[in-house]
């Protein structure tokens, strides 16, 4: 009985192949269901990639896997057998595969085949080299018998699921002892801006771990490297810092780049207040004021400017929109200066006042014609209301007239009528 | 040489005024539901007005349509006015003939011999609600082009006939820039054209047959009866009448005027709460409410049948109804009155 329930069990959750014609797999999976549930190994056995495309045990455990109730011969007696890898053996395991361009041209065209020698230049794969096995190898990341392709939504390595992998390790104050000291890197990361765009909104195109310290060559980024790192997607940024009196003297002193202002793991939403001087970013490395002061409070100044007036000419046209105006053309004219906006907020990593104001200067006249156009709606309704007023005054005097009228020809009637009589 | 005397020399018209001098209007407490004819009356001559001044300006055409009615409202001087008075006195329009043809079922006005008044009548309220359906879809918005969508569905759905009359609706398969095309044609050229036809026939029989008076009226003694003259006591009256009418039509315009919304998307999914307008509503309600299928028929089609063998017995009410049934006539009548007003009311509050 046990047997047919354990047979139902395998048939139904291995919904995209045959059962797999496997020695190794036959016997374990007797001994796996003596475990609890989390602990079998062949859990998602079914599901792996490799299992999925026809490899067994043996091509990476070694042993024959065509002897059949033969523990001696499947094992033991084989000389192929490796048994359970170590961290070392497992990566190059992998790689015997995974760095063949001819074999895995099999399977895609378009597949990498780096991931080893680039493991070996991430940190973990120097620290493995010199013999400390805590550092992550292949399974840590993929899994180990349920290896799912990286592109499935519940492989450990996709998108979404890629911080709560790596925090796996990086959050844990015990496992990390004596390699980091930092572990709230994972916290850090789910209140910045990026976390929140990642996990709560599930913007894919948001930036997980791997996609600022590297995936397979996955490191700390070098002091120098950090406007690198993130001009990879804010590209505007880094070129106007590039560009600016900034980038030398950050260059010069081995001050990192946008890590100083922004930070690095909890990266808020930018606001204009980093410009102020209180509260602001500029002071912490220049609390003598001075010059940078006066530049900082000048490249706010237009931001506020700018800011102030395209929330003034927004409440406006609202105001307008409400009492049924026509407005929807003031809503390019809105939409003008809030791109304006985003550029100036980017044109602040030149440092140049004069930049700023050259960015902003479009969006400023877009928002005050959105406000002289929404203020003419606004007197338009008011000039509605007020020929309204006037017409309803004639509408009411010519009925007024009508009614005199009717009195008068019915009153005439009723003479004629008592005359008659 | 006066004016009249002019006239007179060439067109006799002396006949006319003797005609409107000796027409009567019978006083009674009933007495104010008579103007309701002459308030639709105003509403459809709104109705001409304000549609040719907007036929200036308007572009029909799936490319052209929205644009131009945002540049009526938004550019053209007193444009948003005309619109605004078109589509207030439209509805207005639609609701004062429901009255009208209600006030004249219950006064039983419709009794020989003025039968042929009442199907003039109501083929006028039909008109007029072809005239909503075809000018809802002319501003080509989203909520317009759907309820468009929605609408020729149903007609899709009359039994033997339905694809032909949707395609004919629609000239083509789906709700495109052909069929605003189609529906301004019936809008401002063939519908005018048919209204004013039934219209002057409706008008004439009125007056060669005279104002009916309900039966409890009619056998007051002759020396009891008040009667006012048609000319000019009751025109200056419905005069009055038609310039207030005029004020509240200005009043809604400024104050609660229509959204234009956005523009129609065929390739969008429909947005929510797509609705007929208003007049409609107690009909497309009812064909939510019915079951998928009833006896052997679809819920739709059974609906459809419904609601066209009913009005086609609302239209020969005359020839049907005997005196004997009058009390069951009324009940029917106040049942469907409560019908339509509960079920509009569901539609717009569920």
């Amino acid at each position: 009985m046990h047997l047919i329930v354990l047979l139902y069990f395998i048939t139904s959750v291995n919904t995209f192949g045959q059962q797999p014609e496997d020695a190794c797999y036959q016997c374990h999976l007797e001994i796996d269901q003596d475990q609890d549930a989390d602990d079998r190994l062949f859990k998602n056995y079914l599901q792996d990639i490799h299992v999925q495309r026809g490899f067994g045990c043996a091509d990476c455990h070694g042993g024959d896997p065509e002897a059949f109730d033969d523990e001696d011969a499947a094992m033991w007696d084989n000389d192929s057998y490796l048994g359970e890898l170590s961290p070392l053996d497992e990566v190059k395991m992998c790689a015997k595969c995974h760095s063949n361009p001819t074999f895995m041209s099999k399977f895609s065209v378009s597949v990498s085949v780096d991931q080893e020698s680039q493991y070996w230049s991430s940190k973990h794969g120097q620290e493995l080299k010199q013999g400390n096995e805590k550092v992550a190898t292949c399974s840590d990341c993929h899994g180990v018998h349920g290896i799912l392709a990286t592109d499935n939504p519940n492989s450990a390595v996709y998108d979404f699921n890629v911080p709560k992998t790596c925090s796996k390790c990086h959050s844990s104050k015990n496992y990390m002892a004596g390699l980091l000291d930092k572990t709230d890197q994972y916290d850090d990361y789910v209140n910045s801006v990026h976390g929140v765009a990642l996990l709560d909104k599930q913007d894919v195109a948001a930036p997980a771990c791997n996609d600022c310290h590297g995936n397979h060559g996955a490191a700390p980024p070098e002091i120098g490297s950090i406007k690198e790192i993130c001009g990879s997607c804010h590209a505007q940024n880094r070129d106007l810092f590039q560009k600016s009196h900034l980038n030398k003297i950050f260059k010069d002193r081995g001050i990192p780049q946008c890590e100083s202002c922004h930070g690095n793991h909890r990266i808020l939403k930018p606001s204009d207040n980093y410009l102020k001087w209180d509260g602001g970013v500029c002071v912490k490395c220049h609390p003598a004021g001075g010059k940078p002061k006066l530049l900082a409070a000048e490249l706010f100044n237009i931001l506020d400017s700018l800011n102030t007036q395209l929330e003034s000419a927004n409440l406006l046209v609202e105001q307008a929109e409400i009492k049924g105006m026509e407005i929807s053309e003031l809503y390019f004219s809105l939409e003008e200066a809030h791109n304006a906006l985003i550029h100036s907020r980017t044109a602040v990593h030149s440092f140049n006042k004069d930049f700023l104001l050259e960015a902003a200067r479009p969006g400023l006249t877009a928002s005050a014609d959105a406000l002289a156009g929404a203020q003419a709606s606004l007197n338009e309704f008011d000039f509605r209301r007020k020929g309204l007023f006037g017409a309803s005054l004639i509408f009411s005097f010519l009925a007024l007239l009508l009614y005199l009228k009717i009195k008068q020809v019915e009153s005439s009637k009723r003479k004629d009528t008592k005359h008659e009589k | 040489m006066s004016v009249t005397s002019w006239l007179q020399e060439r067109f006799d018209i002396a006949a006319v005024q003797k005609f409107a001098a000796k027409k009567q209007v019978p006083v009674f407490f009933g007495t104010v539901w008579y103007y309701l004819g002459g308030v639709s009356l105003f509403l459809f001559i709104l109705q001409v007005l304000t549609g040719i001044l907007l036929s200036l300006y308007y572009q029909p055409g799936a490319a052209t349509a929205y644009e131009s009615v945002k540049f009526i409202v938004s550019k053209v001087e007193f444009g948003w006015l005309m619109r605004e008075i078109h589509s207030w006195s439209a509805n207005l329009f639609v609701f004062f003939i429901f009255l009208h043809m209600f006030t004249v079922f219950f006064s039983k006005a419709y009794r020989k011999p003025r039968e042929l008044t009442w199907v003039s009548g109501m083929i006028l309220l039909a008109l007029a609600m072809v005239f909503g359906f075809s000018g809802y879809l002319l501003p080509w918005n989203e909520l317009a082009y759907f309820a468009t969508k929605v609408g020729t569905d149903i007609a899709g759905a009359v039994p033997f006939i339905g694809s032909f009359l949707t395609q004919v609706l629609r000239a083509g398969d789906e709700v495109s820039g052909a069929t605003l095309s189609r529906f301004y044609s019936i809008h401002t050229a063939i519908l005018p054209l048919v209204f004013i036809v039934f219209l002057g026939i409706h008008l004439i029989m009125i007056q060669v047959q005279g104002m009916s008076v309900p039966e409890a009226q009619e056998n007051v003694p002759p020396e009891k009866k008040k009667t006012m003259p048609f000319f000019p006591n009751f025109v200056v009256r419905d005069l009055m009448l038609w310039l207030i009418m005029l004020n509240v039509i200005a009043l809604l315009a400024v104050f609660f005027p229509w959204e234009i919304g956005l523009k129609a998307d065929p390739l969008t999914s429909a947005p929510a709460g797509i609705r007929p307008e208003w007049y409609f509503m107690f009909m497309f309600q009812t064909l939510k409410l019915l079951p998928a299928h009833l006896w052997f028929l679809e819920g739709e089609v059974f609906g459809i049948l419904m609601f066209g063998v009913g009005g086609i017995i609302w239209l020969l009410v005359p020839f049907l109804e005997k005196p004997k049934y009058t009390k069951l006539w009324t009940s029917v009548g106040v049942g469907i009155v409560l019908y339509m007003i509960v079920l509009t009311a569901w539609g717009y509050l569920v």
